[in-house]
């Protein structure tokens, strides 16, 4: 598998630079213009929740992100070393969820970020160990949709 | 991420650039929150230079959108990029926002 590793700290002004590349970085596979932005969009929202939820927005933290493809898959680690992701969040994230018709005051203005990677990837996981937490998202190739 | 206003009668036409993210979400809610001051609700949000919008993105539009509605106002939103307009799919937005091909359209539509 090629692969290839960011660090950035924990800065949400940063996450772009990685969700650029990583955009760029799937013309080598290749990918349509649409799902190459819908990869660029699950590690964007991945490194968002690390940097907002488990460093709390706080600066001078460590996120770090592999992004690294062979013939079947693209897999793409978030690793942070802060307050971990609830199992129970994760679970019951569904894109669903968010399906409230068109009346405005029943609509979350938030949340949506874990349920639109399980929308997208075919395979989520998230662990923590030793105090550090992934979350890996996994996209199999060739991409049908 | 840039904003560019221009005022077409009622209508405030906000010309966006860039990506919509977590880190420039402020820049558009403070915007609106400026226009409602001035009991200026009626915006057309032209999209077709943003190139990424993320879910912080689509949860500041709702924001916004809540509070316009609020003024017995609304939000249009015209020009969107087919990477974008997926995500408004994705999420069931297209059915919240009016969504046109162009401002102009959106600015008749008010």
């Amino acid at each position: 598998m090629r692969k290839i590793r960011f660090i950035i700290d924990s800065d949400l002004e940063n996450v772009a630079m990685v969700g650029m590349s990583i955009n760029r970085l799937c013309s080598l596979i290749p990918l349509s213009e649409i799902n190459a932005y819908q990869i660029e969009l699950c590690a964007v929202e991945a490194i968002n929740n690390s940097i907002i939820h488990s460093y709390e927005a706080a600066l001078l933290h460590k996120v770090e992100i592999t992004f690294g493809f062979d013939n079947d898959n693209i897999v793409i680690k978030v690793y942070d070393t802060g307050k971990s992701l609830d199992k129970d969040i994760m679970d019951k994230a569904d894109i669903s969820l968010f399906e409230n018709g068109e009346d405005i005051n029943k609509i979350s203005e938030d949340g949506r970020g874990l349920a639109l990677i399980k929308e997208v990837m075919d395979k989520v996981d998230y662990c923590t160990t030793d105090g550090k937490n992934c979350l890996t998202m996994i996209k199999l190739l060739p991409i049908t949709s | 991420m840039e904003i560019i206003e221009d005022i077409k009668g009622d209508v405030d036409v906000l010309t966006l650039k860039g990506r919509l993210d977590a880190g420039s979400t402020k820049s558009i809610k403070e915007k609106i929150n400026s226009l409602v001051k001035k009991n200026r609700a009626s915006i057309v949000l032209d999209m077709g230079s943003v190139d990424f919008i993320d879910s912080s993105g689509l949860g500041s539009l709702v924001s916004c959108l809540r509070l316009v509605n609020k003024m017995e106002g609304d939000i249009k939103i015209a020009s969107l990029q087919d990477q974008v307009r997926g995500i408004f799919e994705l999420t069931r937005l297209h059915r919240v926002f009016q969504i046109f091909d162009d401002s102009n359209t959106a600015v008749n539509n008010f």
